[in-house]
């Protein structure tokens, strides 16, 4: 089977054909890796990196929040968020699917979180559980290493942490920044976790610290492989409170006992520093720490005890007794009185045509300021307030702190109001009329407070005329040890005459520790001073008309306080909403009172109060 | 059987480069296929038992005269047609496909080992034959062409199946085919395309195609692997990230790096010095292997060359390209260095052929 020379002839050629053929796909093919590697080589190596290489923020902690000897008040602990990183998700439809089963979500709930996000850049994970559980971070990392969840992502983060719960409305609560916050302040960026409320708030930029970043290799699904390097972030600074914890515990644990909604606040009355502060109804402040659920949040902004406002620096009280001391003061300075001026109460009295009862059914007798103000005898300062007519008791009420705002540390302050004859002209066009002077000389009518300008009320008695301004903060460290935060300045001095305050201060003394209605706040030897206030919600004839009524209409409690009487450390104000009388408002107090001198003094603080046996119902 | 002056006739040269692209795959497994987060893994040491065994049966296919293998080669080819039916029915079903009759040790996949038997069938039927074939010749050439083609097609292997057409062509050529002849076989080809289009092609070999005339709409999806073969390619650079480097290959942003990519893998982590070093002795072996089938006593011979070097060249070219993100992507792996023990033993054994066929070019 030799071959024919022509045949020969012809596959030697056609051989040569191939050979020719296949050098030049070859050389294309050479050509084609050498375009690829050497000319477009940068290109690619970028895309490359961008694949494989990814910058994760690292959220700075937040600066602890320590009480006035250092005890932990607020902190941070790691949870994990479980997102989802389009970047890496192939089919984000069957992610979305997948994700929900394995985290026993509904489906249609992770497709509305992805919704909200959809027009974020696609780099940016969007969170679809914060604070997952072990299970649920188990679920997940377990199915990862499947690959059945590209895209998947789970980080740790430092979530805010508030180990106890009490002061609430102090310590505030932390969220994501809101739009407008990011386009208004400075330095901050969507996704950040910013104060909200509260402390939190007003110290943000000091609590918050600079985010860190890491730069890691990860694989096709996004799992992390490796770190290529690491920019550790700055935790905030910390801050150091004038609050003290065991005050604030006393405040709480009597609320607990009362069950009241309501306010207190407690001073340093020397210095404004907040020994204690708290508003009830109160919520959970961890329950925003990692993203507040929406049936939570929709629980809290529709509860009609409204959980979320502070009581104690936003609701406005009529004072009711507490604001006899502002009259009894301007009747003084302004030379109206003297102490040992004298009224003879029958247990009413008529100014202008009028009739004005005194609570105590058959009067009081003849009593003088001390025994009036022992006694709280209305007709008493129907009376010096009617001779002192409503401009001075609106001068002297206001540089004692009343109707102004307090000045403390906190967001959204709200202001009281003492009346004026300019303010009514301004707001209804009218004239003032002297009757109302009467009902304002026992706190009734237009005036209302803030259980805050009580407290700095209670402390400017308690210090003889400076109104110091309340606030929170008593020293930053920022990592290089504590430096002190020096106090605002007063607001401004009363100039009170001693013996005229003193005179004043005695018949406090004899509401608490004589036969007044502040006994329930008696601390033997520490001379505990202060006031009731019984406050109607709505007037006797509107009760009347109201006949019953699922609304609350029982009087408000009032208790303001210092101690001792001479040389006062301590001052404040509780407040019961519907607490029927001040009195029960005094027990809270004498808790109070009980635990700061038993801390003073070294001695074991008392145990968590019973008050059934005292409590007026 | 083996005479011994035949030893010094056996083409050294062929058979180091061989080795070379061999030992080239099985490192580049061993870099793709060790994954520290999930234990080393032997896939590297299954690939060398195919190559032991792929040795075995060169040394097999060079043992007896090729004329031996092409008179019994309507015997292989009914035996291939027997296994392709029967994978057809028993065979083991893997990623949607019926290709792999499971053996103990591995599993065997027939439809390798057709292509050295259609190169066997074709060189018999076409060395039979004098002068220019025939209309008739060319028909039954490619109804014998057809049929394993269309069994593979079937399972469905379309990829594999393709490959055999070249190995008609080249020997239909080399045999004397009239240019003309050829010319209208592609002008047929061309025309056929729409309809093939239209009828033939399924939806996801149609979406395949489509992705590659515009990977990035559908950047996820189809055009996923080619865009991330031309990122793998591409960052590899001159010299390459180094062996075990490559991010793109390690980090799984290419699927089956092991298998049809193990060339970008090369490419990322050799670079261009490297994809230099493999596309040369690519061409090494199979200018070597032509000058083989020049070289041949008879007719026979030089068409069994190229019947076994038409879908290995086919196959390097298009896996080479496709590897750099220049054609779609298909299911066709890199003859000598994709994983894989079926086809390492056919090709070891079609080199064998080859072998034999230069070898035995002075004997009677």
């Amino acid at each position: 089977m030799a071959v024919p020379v022509e045949d020969r002839r012809r596959l030697t050629t056609r051989l040569s054909v191939l050979q020719y053929v296949i050098t030049v796909i070859f050389s294309i093919l050479a050509v084609g890796f050498w375009v690829l590697q050497v000319v477009e080589h940068a290109k690619f190596e970028e895309m490359a990196e961008n694949n494989h290489q990814r910058t994760l923020a690292l959220r700075a902690p937040r600066g602890l929040v320590v009480d006035r000897d250092g005890k932990v008040l607020v902190e941070n602990r790691n949870s994990y968020s479980i997102s989802i990183d389009r970047e890496r998700t192939k089919d984000l439809n069957r992610t979305i699917r997948l994700l929900g089963a394995v985290l026993g979500l509904d489906e249609k709930n992770v497709r509305a979180i992805v919704d909200r996000h959809r027009r974020e850049p696609t780099y940016r994970p969007i969170v679809v559980v914060q604070d997952a559980t072990l299970a649920q971070v188990a679920a997940v990392t377990a199915r990862r290493l499947d690959f059945e969840l590209p895209g998947v992502v789970v980080e740790e983060v430092p979530t805010r942490r508030y180990p106890e719960t009490m002061g609430a409305h102090l310590f505030g609560y932390v969220g994501e920044v809101s739009d407008t916050q990011v386009s208004d302040q400075e330095g901050l960026k969507s996704g950040d976790i910013v104060g909200q409320s509260g402390i939190e708030k007003v110290y943000n930029a000091m609590l918050m610290g600079e985010d860190g970043a890491k730069r890691v290799v990860v694989n096709s699904v996004g799992r992390e492989i490796r770190t290529l390097e690491e920019d550790e972030p700055t935790e905030g600074k910390r801050l150091q409170l004038t609050v003290d914890y065991d005050v604030q515990r006393a405040i709480e644990e009597g609320f607990d006992q009362l069950g009241f909604n309501g306010a207190a606040v407690v001073l340093d009355p020397t210095s404004g520093d907040v020994l204690g502060f708290t508003s009830r109804p109160a919520y959970d402040p961890n329950a925003f720490a990692a993203g507040i659920d929406r049936e939570t949040w929709a629980n809290l902004t529709s509860d009609d005890d409204l959980p979320l406002s502070d009581r104690a620096i936003q609701g406005r009280y009529s004072p009711g007794s507490t604001f006899k001391m502002a009259v009894a003061t301007a009747a003084l300075q302004e030379g109206v009185i003297t102490p040992d001026f004298k009224v003879h109460c029958t247990g009413s009295a008529t100014f202008y045509g009028r009739p004005f009862k005194c609570w105590k059914k058959g009067g009081h007798g003849t009593v003088d300021l001390r025994h009036a103000i022992e006694q709280s005898c209305n007709v008493y300062f129907y009376t010096i307030g009617n001779m002192t007519g409503i401009d001075k008791i609106h001068k002297w009420a206001t540089l004692l702190g009343l109707g102004e705002k307090s000045g403390i540390d906190l967001p959204n302050e709200l202001v009281g109001l003492v009346p004026s004859p300019e303010w009514k002209q301004a707001r209804f066009k009218e004239k003032w009329y002297a009757g109302e002077t009467v009902s304002v000389s026992i706190g009734q009518g237009s005036v209302s407070v803030t259980p805050v300008s009580m407290a700095v009320y209670a402390a400017t008695l308690a210090n003889g005329g400076t109104r110091v301004t309340p606030h929170l903060l008593k020293a930053v460290d920022d990592g290089n040890g504590w430096k002190p935060v020096p106090p605002p300045a007063p607001r401004s001095h009363a100039p009170l005459d001693p013996d005229k305050l003193q005179s004043i201060r005695d018949g406090l003394f004899l509401v608490v520790n004589g036969a007044g209605t502040g006994h329930n706040a008696i601390l033997k030897g520490y001379d505990v001073s202060g006031k009731t206030g019984t406050a109607q919600v709505i007037s006797n004839q509107g009760k009347e008309r109201a006949g019953k009524t699922e609304k609350d209409l029982r009087d408000n409690g009032w208790f303001v306080f210092f101690a001792p009487r001479d040389k006062p450390e301590i001052a404040g104000v509780v407040l019961l909403e519907h607490g029927v009388h001040g009195s029960n408002a005094a027990l809270v107090a004498h808790h109070v009172l009980d635990t700061f001198f038993a801390k003073k003094e070294g001695r074991p603080l008392p145990p968590k109060p019973e008050f059934k046996a005292n409590l007026v119902p | 059987m083996f005479e011994r002056r035949l030893y010094y006739h056996i083409d050294w040269a062929l058979v180091i480069a061989v080795l070379a692209l061999c030992a080239l795959g099985v490192i580049m497994i061993n870099s793709t296929t060790a994954d520290p987060t999930r234990g080393t893994s032997r896939m590297y040491l299954t690939q060398l038992y195919a190559i032991v065994i792929g040795l075995g049966a060169m040394v097999f296919m060079l043992t007896l005269d090729y004329r031996t293998f092409t008179d019994k080669s309507h015997l292989i080819y009914f035996g291939l047609i027997a296994l392709l039916l029967y994978v057809m029915f028993f065979g083991q079903v893997q990623m949607g496909a019926r290709r792999w009759i499971p053996l103990r040790v591995f599993n065997l996949q027939p439809s390798e080992f057709a292509k050295v038997g259609v190169a066997l069938v074709l060189a018999k039927f076409f060395g039979e034959n004098r002068g220019s074939p025939s209309w008739t010749d060319l028909a039954i050439g490619g109804v014998l062409t057809a049929i394993p083609l269309g069994l593979i097609a079937k399972e469905p292997d379309l990829g594999t199946a393709v490959t055999l057409m070249p190995i008609f062509l080249a020997v239909a050529y080399l045999a004397g085919m009239r240019m003309r002849i050829l010319g209208m076989l592609l002008v047929c080809t061309v025309l056929a395309a729409p309809i093939a289009w239209k009828f033939a092609l399924k939806d996801y070999q149609k979406s395949r195609i489509s992705t590659f005339l515009d990977p990035s709409q559908d950047a996820k999806g189809a055009g996923y692997q080619q865009i991330q073969a031309r990122i793998t390619v591409g960052s590899g650079g001159l010299t390459g990230k180094g062996f075990k480097q490559g991010t793109q290959g390690q980090l799984r942003f290419l699927p089956v790096a092991h298998n049809d990519f193990i060339f970008s893998v090369l490419a990322e982590e050799q670079g261009f010095a490297g994809v230099l070093v493999a596309l040369g002795l690519y061409l090494f072996v199979i200018l070597r292997a032509l000058e083989a089938a020049r070289l041949a006593k008879d007719r026979l011979g030089a068409y069994l060359v190229l019947g076994v070097l038409a879908s290995f060249t086919f196959q390097v070219v298009y896996n080479v390209t496709m590897s750099a993100g220049l054609a779609p992507v298909k299911g066709l792996t890199l003859p000598l260095m994709s994983y894989g023990g079926s086809s390492m033993i056919a090709t070891l054994a079609g080199f064998g052929l080859v072998l034999n066929v230069r070898m035995r070019r002075f004997t009677n």
